[in-house]
Formats: C-alpha cells, sequence, structure tokens
C-alpha cells in the first residue's frame, strides 16, 4: 500500500497534513495512538525543514509505503543539507532547572521510528525511516 | 477560529486555582498564540496552574516547549502547576521527553484539586 503527499513549506499546511493522515488512518484501519505517532514524526520533520531550511513557497514531498507491519517513510525537500543524524541527542534526565527544548523533536522522531537514514541526493534532502505498525486489534 | 488555529483553551477559576481546558493540537502552528495567553502565568503567576488534556488530541515539541516554560514558572513561585487526563499517545510523548519526572500528572481536575488543596 502506498500513499503520497505534497505539502508546501509553510506551518499552516500541519492542518492539512494532520487531515491527509485521518484519511490514511481510515484506509488503513490504524489505531489511534499509532496514527498519533505518525502524524508527529512527520510534523517534527516537516516543522524542522520549514524553521531550518526551506524557503516559503517549496515542496516537501511525503511518501508512506506499508508492506504488512513495516511503514516505510521518506520525506524530501530542497532546502540547505541538513542531517538529523548530527542533532545532539537530548539529556531527558536532567532536573527541570536544566531542560531546554533544544532537539526535542528529532529525539521524538528518532525514539518513535525504528531506524532513520539521510541521503543528500541532486540537491534534496532525503530521509527514510522505518516502523513497525501494531498488529491490528492489538 | 481562523483556519490555522488548531487550538483553543477555556479558562475557569475553581478554589485557588486557575484551569486551562486545552482542546485541539497544540503544534507549531497553535503554540506561539497559546503562549501569548499564558504571558501573565509564565512572568507572574498568582495562584496554582491546572492544564486539563482530556480534549487535547496531540502534541508536538512546539507544544512542549510552551509546557516547559510553564513548569520553570512554577518552580520558581509558591504556587503549583499540574496537568491532568492526558490521552494515551499524549502521555507517551511526556514520557519520551522525560517531563512526566517534572510535572504532576493526575487523572482528572477533582485529583488535581485535592492535590492543590492538601498541605
Amino acid at each position: 500500500m502506498h500513499c503520497s503527499l505534497r505539502i508546501a513549506s509553510q506551518l499552516s499546511e500541519l492542518k492539512s497534513l494532520a487531515e491527509q493522515l485521518d484519511v490514511l488512518a481510515d484506509k488503513w484501519s490504524l489505531p489511534k495512538k499509532c496514527q498519533a505517532e505518525i502524524n508527529l514524526i512527520l510534523d517534527e520533520l516537516v516543522t524542522n525543514i520549514i524553521e531550518h531550511g526551506a524557503a516559503q513557497g517549496e515542496w516537501i514531498d511525503i511518501a508512506l509505503v506499508r508492506e504488512g507491519q513495516l511503514l516505510t517513510m521518506t520525506i524530501s525537500d530542497d532546502g540547505p543539507a541538513f542531517d538529523i543524524s548530527s542533532c545532539p541527542i537530548p539529556d531527558t534526565t536532567l532536573p527541570l532547572a536544566k531542560r531546554c527544548c533544544g532537539g526535542l523533536g528529532i529525539h521524538l522522531v528518532r525514539k518513535l521510528t525504528d531506524s532513520h537514514h539521510y541521503h543528500r541526493i541532486g540537491g534534496k534532502n532525503i530521509v527514510t525511516l522505518t516502523k513497525t505498525l501494531p498488529k491490528e486489534g492489538s | 477560529m481562523p483556519l490555522h488555529q488548531t487550538m483553543n483553551a477555556t479558562v475557569n477559576t475553581e478554589k485557588n486555582a486557575t484551569i486551562f481546558a486545552l482542546q485541539g493540537r497544540l503544534d507549531s502552528n497553535s503554540a506561539p498564540q497559546f503562549e501569548r495567553e499564558l504571558t501573565d502565568y509564565l512572568n507572574t503567576p498568582a495562584g496554582h496552574l491546572v492544564f486539563d488534556c482530556h480534549d487535547l488530541d496531540y502534541i508536538s515539541s512546539a507544544g512542549l516547549r510552551v509546557i516547559l516554560n510553564i513548569a520553570k514558572a512554577y518552580s520558581a513561585c509558591p504556587f503549583r502547576f499540574v496537568a491532568c487526563a492526558l490521552q494515551d499517545h499524549v502521555l507517551e510523548v511526556f514520557e519520551i521527553s522525560g517531563f512526566d519526572s517534572f510535572i504532576t500528572i493526575e487523572g482528572s481536575v477533582d485529583e488535581c484539586l485535592t492535590q492543590l488543596t492538601t498541605p
């Protein structure tokens, strides 16, 4: 099963992303929690691309491919090179006074996926992530 | 509500606490506006603060940033900040981020109020 989404690089498009995932979750019978996780993964990556890179009006392409319980997500954009693997991992065990929010979005992406790979091809950032979906009814 | 505004907060006061009932999606679209609504609470907390998250359908790291700022503001004053009724996947985001270690999370608004009135 395959699904392609294209959104403009502006934050208001997050609403459109969520709506498109609503439709997909129905079609693929995804549990609510799983849908929210996929939404969060894509939201964090898209927000990152918009805030750190791509100019307004450029496009972000998202492809979701499901083979059994394996979901592969590919996000590509034309913005400046940015490798999520290079982000420092925040220390989530620090006491409140020492906590800051930097890197938390990418930390969530890493925790909610099984693998992530970054490639820079033909002036595009291409991030590929995999996630194991829960079995239906579980 | 403009199209991009995806979150709504209803404010009530009960006993010695202000209760924000959050509804919708707290993401990078709605977080800046929500943070502006919280300015007084961030700068000069004047009583306990409760976030009722029963109808909060979604939170991203942009929303967590606001929650972190509130938690910091209330750790430095005589009043307390408590969150309650988090949906499963919202609680999961709090846990992955380690926020459950410094934010008190209760099951319901009533439990929060009981907590806050117990010295």
